[in-house]
């Protein structure tokens, strides 16, 4: 089974932590999404705090959407 | 690796599952990969899965694949404030094992009240990295059969639960200890790689309990990071153990959030 690349991956900053387990991050460009941690990040305890680089997959859906699917070390 | 497809048209929508490597699946929906699932184990042996999907078919699909292949009792962890996921894995039989508070700690002693601290007489604290390993085991083991003979040791955290081959401490080199003479009478764990430091375990003998000695432990570490300019660190804390957080809230930790771990 093939598979094309799917997800648009993309760096961004982390702005705010928000109380619904979510977090906005500002892309590259300038955009800022609405994400939610990966549960492989979260069963692995990785925290996700202001100003840490991660990596966000957007959903094809809705570009307004992603999960965090890496954190960078600062 | 199984490549076979497992295909259904829940909700109008042509999903197929494959297992794509080891711990790992895929969902997939006009070719697109709109889920993913991963198993790991954690070092106490059990065995922890998640799934990341984009929509509710998808993750049914992954749900309904994996545990298929898997063998119970597996573990997931959600966060509380997100409803609709903890609600998907109970939709697929899971059901909530306990609560744990996700805490933080700070380090400052204007705020933790932990300046004047001093572990009792005849007691002092050994730096983490500096223990004795022989000693560290020796207490480790003694705590692990004190919580065993307890109500808690269904509801501890994965540190403090049986490793498969007995082994119980990973990496000596991140505990800190409480000693007197002739032995180890209390000790916390504290992983410092990340921007914000982890409490992962602190614990004392049973006989030794109510004399300050937990939190001569944390004056110590949170003192260190504090000198080394971390402004707070972070702990869990299952919401059943009302002494770790009194404990924790008695010097300032502030609940960030509530993990919940289900089970199936």
């Amino acid at each position: 089974m093939t598979k094309r690349p799917d997800a648009i991956e993309v760096e961004g900053r982390v702005v705010e932590c928000l109380r619904s387990a979510m977090f906005t991050v500002e892309l590259e460009n300038g955009h800022k999404v609405l994400a939610h941690i990966s549960g492989k990040m979260r069963k692995n305890y990785i925290r996700i705090l202001p100003e840490d680089r991660v990596l966000v997959e957007l959903t094809p859906y809705d570009l307004t959407r992603g999960r965090i699917t890496f954190r960078y070390r600062n | 690796m199984n490549t076979k497809p497992f295909a259904s048209r829940p909700s109008g929508r042509t999903v197929l599952v494959a297992r794509v490597a080891d711990g790992l699946w895929h969902a997939l929906e006009d070719d697109l990969v709109v889920g993913r699932g991963h198993v790991g184990r954690r070092p106490d042996g059990r065995l922890f899965v998640s799934i990341d999907a984009w929509h509710d078919a998808a993750f049914d699909r992954l749900a309904e694949a994996m545990l298929a292949a898997l063998p119970a009792p597996l573990y997931t962890l959600v966060d509380e404030a997100d409803a609709e996921l903890a609600s998907r894995w109970q939709h697929v039989g899971f059901t909530v094992r306990r609560r744990e508070w996700d805490l933080t700690v700070p380090t400052d002693p204007s705020s933790t009240g932990l300046e004047a601290i001093l572990p009792p007489p005849g007691v002092t604290v050994v730096p983490v990295g500096e223990a004795d390993e022989g000693l560290l085991r020796a207490l480790d083991r003694a705590i692990r059969e004190e919580v065993g003979a307890g109500p808690g040791w269904q509801s501890m955290p994965a540190e403090v639960l049986s490793r498969p081959e007995g082994v119980t401490i990973v990496d000596p080199s991140r505990y800190a200890v409480a000693a007197a003479p002739d032995r180890y009478l209390g000790l916390v764990r504290l992983v410092t790689a990340t921007r914000q430091p982890r409490i992962g375990l602190i614990a004392v003998r049973a006989d030794q309990q109510r004399r300050g000695i937990a939190r001569a432990l944390l004056a110590h570490v949170l003192g260190t990071l504090n000198d080394r300019g971390i402004a707070a660190a972070s702990a869990e804390v299952d919401e059943s153990n009302e002494a770790a957080l009194a404990l924790f809230e008695g010097i300032g930790s502030r609940r960030m959030s509530r993990n919940l771990e289900l089970a199936r």
